[in-house]
């Protein structure tokens, strides 16, 4: 409508003339007359879901995190206690250990893994199909992903067993032993989600100007080197976007772990919000619960930050 | 044009807010009082829905409504409708959550209802104490009770040249592991068919176990490892029947009875912890174990299975007899309640010989009024099951009701990962001490 080329409307001053009279243009305007109230009205839906389902909640979990709050009576203020007994809990600096565990090996196969399948699908095929393909296995529902997986890694009846037998291995517990519990919910977190950085990573390969890789084809460079000395660098800004959001995703690790081990055995798998599910919603300690929760937050903010920062992500060699 | 669409807008809010005002209001109002009652088990919703028109009738206006959900969701929706104030009037519950419920004002004390209605609770066989809070009070009346049996493949049985005698009265002590040693041996055979007490017996490859895995992260080991440490005298609350201050897992009885267990796996009787995780029934039907040791719920399903026999024994005979722990499930009546006269109703008529009778008839669960139980036993003999062991178990003072304990699911999510480090092999005996002074912190703190 007309709101886009409203800004231009009022005639601009040069830049070193008198100093102008305060303007009022959403007043003086006919074009602007009513405009405020229906831009709210706009809003309102997207506003209210936000402060509702996200500001409030988000600011009762910092309150709650300093109170003794066990759901079924009032809140009691306990200031720091909860976190005096967070830094004394075994168990959560375990899970903070699972977790980081976790993020590592799920991150950066997802990020190998990803890169590499969207170049081959940028260089080799232009087929929509094989690209759609790609994403299907983050279409499905992720409960209905890890249930399949986790009878597909069942140590009597999984076929992934009968395959590692039939080569002369044996049963290899991937859900219920320490070793393999958390690489094999990190292999179905990156199956899961493999496909959907793969397409935004392809997205960004299609930014960069083919006449980039004519110029290294005429000063004779491969594949690999253009890749390597092309390719990469120029993706940088949306690598990290993937990045940083798959590490993010990473520490929220829940569903895959609920359905598959719920933690086990012995903790091993027991990542931290699968804790801090389990004191909230289990011994309903919202309170501890809470305070875990503001941890979590408090790392992610610094980790995203940290990344920010050190991949230059605003930054980009193609502009 | 933009007002038409601002005021589409505003219409369009108001609409939406009709709406939902309307899903709120209630129905129609025709005198008749409505109890709604929650369980987690669809077969016990079934089964208690045949005591319903019986109750209807004897109290005209009054409807039961009986919901179930899934028991991984049922008490995360309890706690959701304790906050809203929407929970049913009147539920299943379970013994470790006594506990936090009553500690909490949620759930109703009887005592009084009890008083004047006249109630009598000595109706009951098992299960009544384990519903009684730290103030006294009587919070739970007691629907079934559930603890451990011994099924065994009776063709398995046969084969092995054993008679399901030698099943029923197994004796076992944590020295030698007692008949109950030998029996497994004998059930266990290897991939080139040696058996488990025979020269060259390779438990590496075993074809069938002899039992399934008595391991597992359960703080009460109810249908694992309880049936064979409390032969020797041990209760899971010590010396206290209820609300117990600690968790005697450092006794040193203890300690070398799950020494025992474990070593089961080691020689390759019993499957590894972890390694199998279907479910008994699955493993017993797959002839990779000739017996299993599960929970009394499992006797109307795991006998049911095509072309597999398979008949049901107590748990084993330790030094001091049999003896296993039960768990009770209880009603509980919601303290906001509106009806709170017709759900006493509702939950008394659910706890009578009657009723127990009714809905026990399929054995889906063992009622905790002998009178029902036994009628449950000879409604299966005359269908060729014979549960008559759980009569035994009842009658024969076999079992010890589980002690309620405060913060129970803080005791559960605690202990269950050191157990499953102890069976794993990443911890050794050292652990039990261990177990012992965190359930201290908890249970007394």
């Amino acid at each position: 409508m007309s709101l886009s080329t409203a800004g231009a409307a009022p005639k601009r001053p040069p830049a070193t003339g008198p100093k102008r009279p305060p303007r009022r243009p959403a007043a003086n305007s006919p074009a602007h007359r009513g405009d405020g109230w229906l831009a709210w009205i706009l809003i309102a839906p997207a506003m209210i879901g936000f402060l509702v389902f996200a500001v409030y909640p988000t600011l009762r979990g910092v309150y709650l995190s300093f109170t003794e709050f066990r759901v079924l009576t009032p809140p009691t203020w306990i200031g720091l206690e909860n976190f005096r007994e967070m830094f004394a809990d075994s168990v959560f600096w375990s899970s903070l250990g699972v977790t980081v565990y976790f993020v590592v090996i799920a991150v950066s196969l997802t990020m190998i893994v990803s890169i590499a399948t969207a170049a081959v699908l940028h260089r080799i095929t232009e087929s929509t199909v094989i690209r759609g393909l790609i994403i299907l296995p983050f279409l499905i529902s992720t409960v209905v992903a890890a249930t399949v997986w986790s009878w597909m890694l069942d140590t009597q009846l999984g076929i992934v067993n009968v395959v590692v037998q039939a080569f002369g291995g044996d049963g290899v517990q991937f859900l219920t032993s320490r070793e393999w519990a958390i690489p094999s919910v990190a292999f179905i977190h990156v199956w899961k989600n493999m496909g959907y950085t793969a397409i935004i990573i392809f997205a960004g390969l299609q930014t960069i100007p083919p006449q980039v890789y004519e110029a290294g084809r005429i000063d004779g460079a491969g594949e690999s080197k253009m890749f390597f000395r092309l390719t990469l660098p120029l993706l940088r800004p949306i690598l990290a976007l993937v990045l940083v959001l798959n590490v993010i995703g990473a520490f929220q690790m829940f569903d895959i772990v609920s359905v598959t081990t719920k933690g086990g055995p012995a903790n091993a798998s027991n990542v931290l919000q699968m804790y801090i599910y389990s004191k909230a919603f289990g011994q309903f300690d919202f309170g501890y619960a809470s305070a875990m929760s503001l941890s979590l937050f408090a790392i992610l903010i610094i980790i995203t930050f940290l990344q920010m920062r050190l991949l230059r992500a605003n930054e980009s060699e193609t502009d | 044009m933009r007002k038409h669409h601002a005021i589409a807008a505003v219409a369009a809010v108001g609409i939406a807010a009709a709406g939902l005002t309307a899903c709120s209001a209630d129905g129609s109002d025709d005198g008749t009082v409505t109890v709604n009652w929650w369980t987690w088990d669809e077969r016990a919703a079934a089964a208690y829905a045949e005591c319903v028109p019986g109750f209807e009738d004897a109290n005209p206006g009054v409807k039961v409504e009986i919901s179930h959900y899934a028991v991984d969701d049922y008490f995360t929706k309890l706690t959701a409708g304790f906050v809203a104030g929407t929970a049913p009037d009147a539920f299943q519950n379970s013994v470790p959550l006594l506990g936090a419920y009553a500690e909490q004002g949620q759930i109703m004390p009887l005592d009084e209802l009890i008083d004047e209605s006249g109630y009598d609770l000595s109706v009951f066989d098992v299960g009544v104490e384990s519903w009684q809070y730290t103030d006294g009070q009587q919070y739970g009346i007691p629907l079934d009770w559930a603890g451990a049996a011994i099924y065994f493949n009776q063709d398995m049985v046969a084969d092995a040249g054993l008679t399901p005698e030698d099943i029923t009265t197994m004796t076992w002590n944590p020295d030698d592991g007692g008949t109950f040693d030998d029996v497994v041996a004998r059930l266990t055979v290897d991939a080139s068919g040696v058996r488990g007490d025979e020269p060259g017996f390779d438990p590496e490859n075993v074809e069938t176990y002899g039992i399934n895995s008595i391991a597992s992260g359960d703080f009460n080991g109810q249908t694992t490892w309880n049936p064979f440490v409390s032969t020797l005298g041990w209760r899971l609350g010590g010396e206290d029947a209820a609300w117990p201050t600690e968790i005697p897992y450092d006794d040193p009885e203890f300690a070398q009875t799950l020494d025992y267990l474990r070593g089961l796996a080691d020689r390759g009787l019993t499957p590894g912890f972890g390694e199998f995780t279907v479910s008994s029934a699955e493993m017993i039907g797959s002839g990779s174990v000739a017996m299993v040791q599960g929970g009394t719920w499992d006797s109307s399903s795991i006998t049911q299975i095509p072309d597999v026999p398979v008949g049901i024994a107590p748990t084993v005979e330790g030094p001091e007899g049999r003896m296993m722990i039960s768990n009770s499930n209880a009603n509980n009546v919601f303290v906001g309640t509106q009806h709170v006269d017709e759900t006493w109703d509702w939950v008394t008529w659910m706890g009578t010989v009657e009723c127990q009778t009714t809905a026990g008839a399929g054995a889906v669960f063992l009622p905790s009024i002998a009178e029902a139980l036994q009628s449950t036993v000879e409604t299966q003999a005359a269908e060729g099951l014979d549960l008559s062991t759980f009569i035994q178990a009842l009658e024969g003072g076999e079992l010890y009701p589980a002690p309620p304990t405060a913060n129970g699911q803080e005791i559960v999510d605690t202990i269950t990962p050191l157990f499953e480090a102890y069976f794993s092999g990443e911890r050794d005996e050292e652990v039990f001490a261990e177990m012992t002074t965190l359930t201290q912190d908890i249970l007394a703190p």
